[in-house]
């Protein structure tokens, strides 16, 4: 059972989130750093509920995961673009420093991933799951966490890798970090890594074995969820061992 | 409690194509069809289906799936207006109507005031008996000449387009007719008893 | 027109900010048990459906249903019949 800390005695409110800056992460992903006043803290993992009001009083509201690490000062939401979306066009494409819109969280105390929990870890994404993944990360850097990890990751192609130059980064300052990058659809000239969808043969190869009863995180879209889970579950792990975040069609939101 | 920010610049894309006398209030139309279940999308096989109608202990009358395609089949061509804000125009169903399933059971009119649906998946809503007769209702089978899929409700589906579509049980297997009315899936847990989209009764208390 | 039904299915901890509005805990965090068949898990774990119209939390070993909620715009609702109990 975790202990959530403050995050589990606290009535959840809505709050004015202001953004400070953006950070273009790829070609149609963006990272929105927030300043929320009074912000509780969270743990890596968590999300956040996002509520734009229009002119006129229209609102719209999602679910976004926490990119940033409990070690920032501002919250960090890294948001795709989605074709015909309603509210990703506007966050990747349309927002400014200053702008402000509604806020609240942290929520979530299921999936999560502390320091204090140690390893090994396994982290399991699919494009955008990467979020609450790198938080985990994040996290984990700051705190020199011993924790040996290894993070699968499966993007459409090189210039969809979100956070590539960061993982790279921190791969060559830990030994005790190791990422695997699975491209499925195009790969650079020269490309010696994988290049299909993880499947069991990659997850029995990379994944740490099930004695070693590591913590697994899965995000992402939730055919590679599903998949993956059922292939950990086959190759030995405990179900109860592997925590899922499917991102559903409109990213798990819940009006 | 303070005023929201305006967010600067976000607009919403939904109202900019309503046609204002076909949508009801607080809609917009999509192009898509999205679905929403309550549980897991059960996988039918048509040997094994049946519909039934019952009332009280009796049931009036069952059809296998060749039985029930035997039946008179009716086209219908109608909206359909979601309680979560999305209308979709002009949908073309084929099925047997309400009306039609009496006939077969050889009932001149209904014999109780309201009906529940009862659906795979423990799934149940509650209509009165009125607001399926004379057309207005069916046992769907094929959505655009094509049966329906398993995840918009087939082998078969009620439909009751009047009414937001929460009240068109997707995997309808039995109505049972009712003297008093009982509050289904949705209605026992917040949403309107009865579901008129042009009074916009969305929730219990509007 | 989506036939994929898998899609709509997402995992229980996509309820908590709803479930957080109702219980100033975070259920999602908490162990639970199936009435109908025993089966323990976390609620943040269990399958999630019909998010849009609300929260229907399913067991992930026999599907029954343990947890319903609803945020209406007169209030929320919450259904538990489903679970043997919540323990935090």
């Amino acid at each position: 059972m975790i202990k959530t800390g403050s995050s589990t005695v606290r009535r959840l409110v809505w709050q004015v989130a202001e953004v400070r800056a953006l950070v273009q992460e790829t070609y149609r992903v963006r990272s929105i750093l927030l300043n929320v006043n009074g912000w509780p803290g969270h743990l890596p993992g968590q999300h956040v509920d996002l509520r734009l009001t229009a002119d006129g009083g229209y609102q719209a509201q999602r679910s976004y995961s926490i990119a940033s690490p409990p070690e920032d000062k501002f919250v960090t939401l890294t948001v795709e673009h989605v074709d015909n979306g309603e509210v990703s066009p506007y966050l990747v494409g349309e927002v400014r420093p200053g702008d402000q819109f509604e806020l609240r969280g942290p929520i979530g105390g299921y999936f999560v991933w502390t320091a204090a929990m140690g390893g090994p870890l396994v982290l399991i994404a699919g494009g955008s799951g990467i979020t609450p993944l790198m938080a985990m990360l994040r996290h984990r850097d700051r705190q020199n966490s011993p924790a040996v990890a290894r993070l699968m990751y499966s993007s459409r192609s090189l210039e969809d890798i979100i956070y590539r130059e960061e993982l790279d980064t921190m791969v060559h300052r830990d030994a005790n970090l190791c990422v695997i990058h699975a491209l499925t659809r195009k790969q650079p000239e020269g490309w010696i890594g994988y290049r299909r969808r993880i499947d069991k043969a990659l997850l029995a190869k990379t994944c740490f074995p099930p004695e070693e009863r590591p913590n697994i995180f899965v995000c992402g879209p939730t055919p590679l969820v599903e998949s993956v889970s059922s292939l950990l579950v086959e190759l030995g792990h405990d179900p109860h061992a592997i925590r899922t975040e499917r991102f559903g069609p409109s990213g798990g939101y819940i009006p | 409690m303070a005023e929201p920010p305006i967010a600067r610049g976000f607009k919403s894309r939904r109202q900019e194509q309503t046609p204002k006398d076909r949508l009801p209030p607080g809609q917009y139309v999509t192009t898509d069809f999205p679905v929403l279940s309550a549980g897991p999308t059960p996988q039918i096989k048509l040997e094994d289906w049946t519909f039934a109608i019952q009332m009280d202990g009796s049931i009036l009358g069952k059809w296998r799936w060749k039985e029930f395609e035997a039946l008179p089949q009716t086209t219908k061509k109608t909206d359909i207006h979601c309680v979560t804000k999305w209308s979709k125009l002009d949908t073309s169903w084929q099925g047997v109507t309400f009306d039609d399933l009496l006939r077969a059971l050889g009932l001149a009119k209904p014999p109780a005031p309201y009906v529940m649906a009862h659906c795979d998946g423990a799934y149940t809503t509650n209509i009165p008996t009125k607001d399926l007769i004379d057309g207005k209702s069916m046992i769907a089978t094929r959505y655009d000449d094509l049966p329906i899929p398993p995840a918009h409700g087939g082998p078969a589906r009620l439909l009751v387009p009047h009414l937001y579509f929460w009240k068109s049980g997707k995997w309808v297997r039995r109505l049972r007719f009712m003297q008093e009315e009982e509050r289904g899936f949705w209605e026992s847990l917040g949403y309107h008893n009865y579901g008129d989209p042009w009074k916009e009764q969305r929730y219990d208390g509007d | 027109m989506t036939d994929n039904g898998s899609d709509l299915v997402l995992d229980g901890n996509a309820a908590a900010g709803l479930l957080q509005e109702i219980f100033v805990l975070d259920v999602t965090s908490a162990q639970t048990r199936c009435e109908a068949c025993g089966f323990t898990g976390t609620v943040g774990s269990l399958h999630l459906y019909a998010a849009p119209m609300g929260a229907v939390l399913r067991c992930t070993h026999c599907n029954g249903i343990i947890m319903r909620a609803v945020h209406t715009s007169h209030g929320h609702w919450l259904e538990m019949t489903g679970a043997r109990y919540l323990r935090f």
